[in-house]
């Protein structure tokens, strides 16, 4: 059985007025435990709808959410058991902090579990750290923060919560590539350091790379393909026809190919593609 | 809750009504708002309700939807109910109990006003979904121009007007997704005591009202950017025209307008018969 698990899912947004919009379609898809899903799909192909579900924030049009094999909306206990764990950061953080310091805002979580006082201390600076939130800007204002700043409190928010799931949507946006870099392994740390679940959604295909065990392509509200890294950008074609990429690497890759060096067309990180050369260049000493 | 609040908004639909010009639209809803204060009986009240009746039928729009749109306000309906149900004392007495007498006169009137403050929402409400709030401006603008004369400067007022308008479903958004991501981080905001949730308020209140006063000045800033300086000598790009269909709403406008003091004149005594206090 799934960790969590999605059937016939469908949402749409403000139904039985002229601006109803179909979100999600009859969407089903199946978790694992300690699996890194990155969630990829154009802009408005509902990601973030999917995202709210996940979590109970939304109330499914038709279909069922199920965690551990239970309906999330089945009681009220459930329900907020699904809240707890299930962990959502949105994806504009400026919706969520609202405390005068930093602080207190990834605080925040933490309190609303009635942890103990010495608890929600080391939960605060223990994600403070890992997002990269020094302890000299506890006392700060959050609004005083630039974007990426916000964003990196708006993740330690959800992140001090410790959530079975975590999801995080497109927490990368916005960030410079070091930022960028440190959120990557931050998710990675988490699975790794817990054996919990992470669903990320990304518009960067070599963040999905380089993090995910498993990938979920959305389009025009459905779920396109679902697969390993590999599998998925395989089909480089499908993904380009639906206004995707393959990470710029494979591109490469698959270039050097069609030219015929001897490379293989699977390369999905720079760390694949520093093996497959070596591999090659000490084929090519072999020979020699 | 938050999603019935339907005051402002525009339904975008192709009908006789939305095709309106907006001075006809404002002048009917103006006159129709004061005749149903003016009627004093139920067959002047009748036919107010009737006409509006026939413009939600002929402007396409649900009347599921615009019975929605009074959600907000059957606590006012339901307050001014009971007062006129225990203050009018005419007419026969139905029940009473304890200190209260409940009279016909009483429900008649309660009934009475329950219709004219209902319709007269309603009317209103019908303007701003027929109505896109750019017409809805230019049609402002148009009606109060003369007023630059004596020096007040109606653009202004119709642009803060416009961008009001503009903003309250925004607004209505913004709570939810606040409402979520807050809950997400297990904020409750449904149960608890009413300290508890007074509290919860607070990390719902300040990232609204930061986030409006961010984009308050966001928007000045971006309209200075494009030259906007207050409106004077401010041209439209769709300058408003009369038609055919414009000239005939407003001259039913002025048939409605007598149909209801006809009413009143002939229907007046109808009232008193019921020994009406007509007096709202
Ligand atoms: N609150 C809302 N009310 C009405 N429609 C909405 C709302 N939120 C989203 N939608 C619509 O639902 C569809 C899916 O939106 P969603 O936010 O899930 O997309 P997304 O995949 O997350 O996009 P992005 O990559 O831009 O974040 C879009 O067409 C959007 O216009
Ligand atoms: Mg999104």
């Amino acid at each position: 059985m799934a960790l969590l698990q999605t059937e016939n899912l469908s949402y749409i947004y403000g139904e039985g007025t002229p601006f109803c919009v179909t979100a999600l379609d009859k969407v089903n898809i199946e978790i694992e435990k300690g699996d890194i899903i990155a969630v990829i799909g154009q802009t408005g192909s509902g990601k973030s709808t999917l995202m709210q579900l996940l979590n109970g924030l939304l109330k499914p049009t038709s279909g069922r959410v199920l965690l551990d094999g239970e309906d999330i909306r089945s009681s009220k206990a459930k329900k907020l058991e699904t809240r707890f764990r299930v962990g959502l950061c949105f994806q504009y953080p400026e919706y969520q902090l609202f405390e005068n310091t930093v602080y207190e805002d990834i605080a925040f979580g933490p309190k609303n579990m009635e942890l103990s006082d010495a608890e929600v201390d080391k939960r605060v600076r223990d994600a403070a750290k890992y997002v990269g939130i020094p302890e000299s800007a506890f006392k700060t204002h959050p609004f005083d923060l630039s974007g990426g700043e916000k964003r990196r409190v708006a993740i330690a928010g959800v992140i001090s919560m410790e959530p079975e799931i975590l999801i995080l949507d497109e927490p990368t946006s916005g960030l410079d590539p070091k930022g960028r870099e440190q959120i990557l392994s931050l998710i990675k740390n988490y699975r790794d350091r817990t054996g919990k679940t992470v669903i990320v959604v990304s518009h960067s295909m070599n963040d999905v790379a380089k993090i995910a065990s498993r990938v979920i392509v959305m389009y025009q509200s459905k779920v396109l393909m679902t697969g390993t890294v590999d599998e998925v950008f395989e089909q480089s074609e499908k993904l380009t026809e639906i206004g995707l990429s393959v990470p710029q690497i494979t591109e490469v890759f698959t270039k050097l190919h069609t030219l015929g060096y001897p490379v293989s067309e699977k390369v999905y990180t720079t760390k694949q593609a520093f093996l497959e050369i070596k591999r090659i260049l000490n084929r090519g000493k072999d020979n020699a | 809750m938050l999603k019935d609040i339907t005051i402002g908004q525009y339904f975008p639909l192709n009908s006789v009504i939305h095709r309106l010009d907006p001075r006809v639209k404002l002048l009917y809803t103006f006159v129709f708002i004061i005749m149903i204060v003016v009627a004093n009986n139920f067959v002047a009240l009748a036919f107010c309700v009737a006409c509006a009746l026939i413009v939600t039928f002929v402007s396409k729009v649900p009347l599921k939807t615009v019975i929605k749109g009074l959600k907000p306000i059957i606590f006012i309906i339901v307050i001014t109910s009971l007062l006129q149900i225990i203050y009018v004392k005419t007419g026969v007495t139905l029940v009473s109990f304890w200190k209260i007498r409940i009279t016909s006169g009483g429900l008649l009137e309660a009934l009475f006003l329950t219709f004219r403050i209902s319709f007269l929402i309603v009317m209103s409400t019908m303007l701003t979904y027929t109505t896109s709030p750019t017409s809805m401006t230019n049609g402002l603008d148009r009606t109060f121009a003369p007023l630059s004369k004596i020096g007040i400067d109606f653009n202004i007022i119709t642009m803060i007007m416009t961008i009001a308008l503009r903003f309250i479903p925004t607004l209505i958004d913004e709570v939810d997704k606040i409402i979520s991501a807050q809950k997400s981080r297990g904020a409750n905001f449904e149960s608890g005591s009413i300290f508890k949730r007074a509290k919860m308020l607070i990390p719902l209140f300040v990232p609204l009202l930061f986030n409006a006063t961010r984009r308050a000045y966001e928007l000045a800033y971006a309209m200075t950017c494009r030259c906007y300086n207050g409106g004077k000598g401010k041209t439209t790009m769709n300058a408003l025209k009369y038609k055919k269909g414009d000239w005939l709403v407003t001259v039913l406008t002025f048939a409605f307008v007598a149909g209801v003091i006809v009413l009143n004149i002939k229907f007046g005594e109808y009232n008193a018969k019921f020994a009406f206090n007509s007096a709202v």
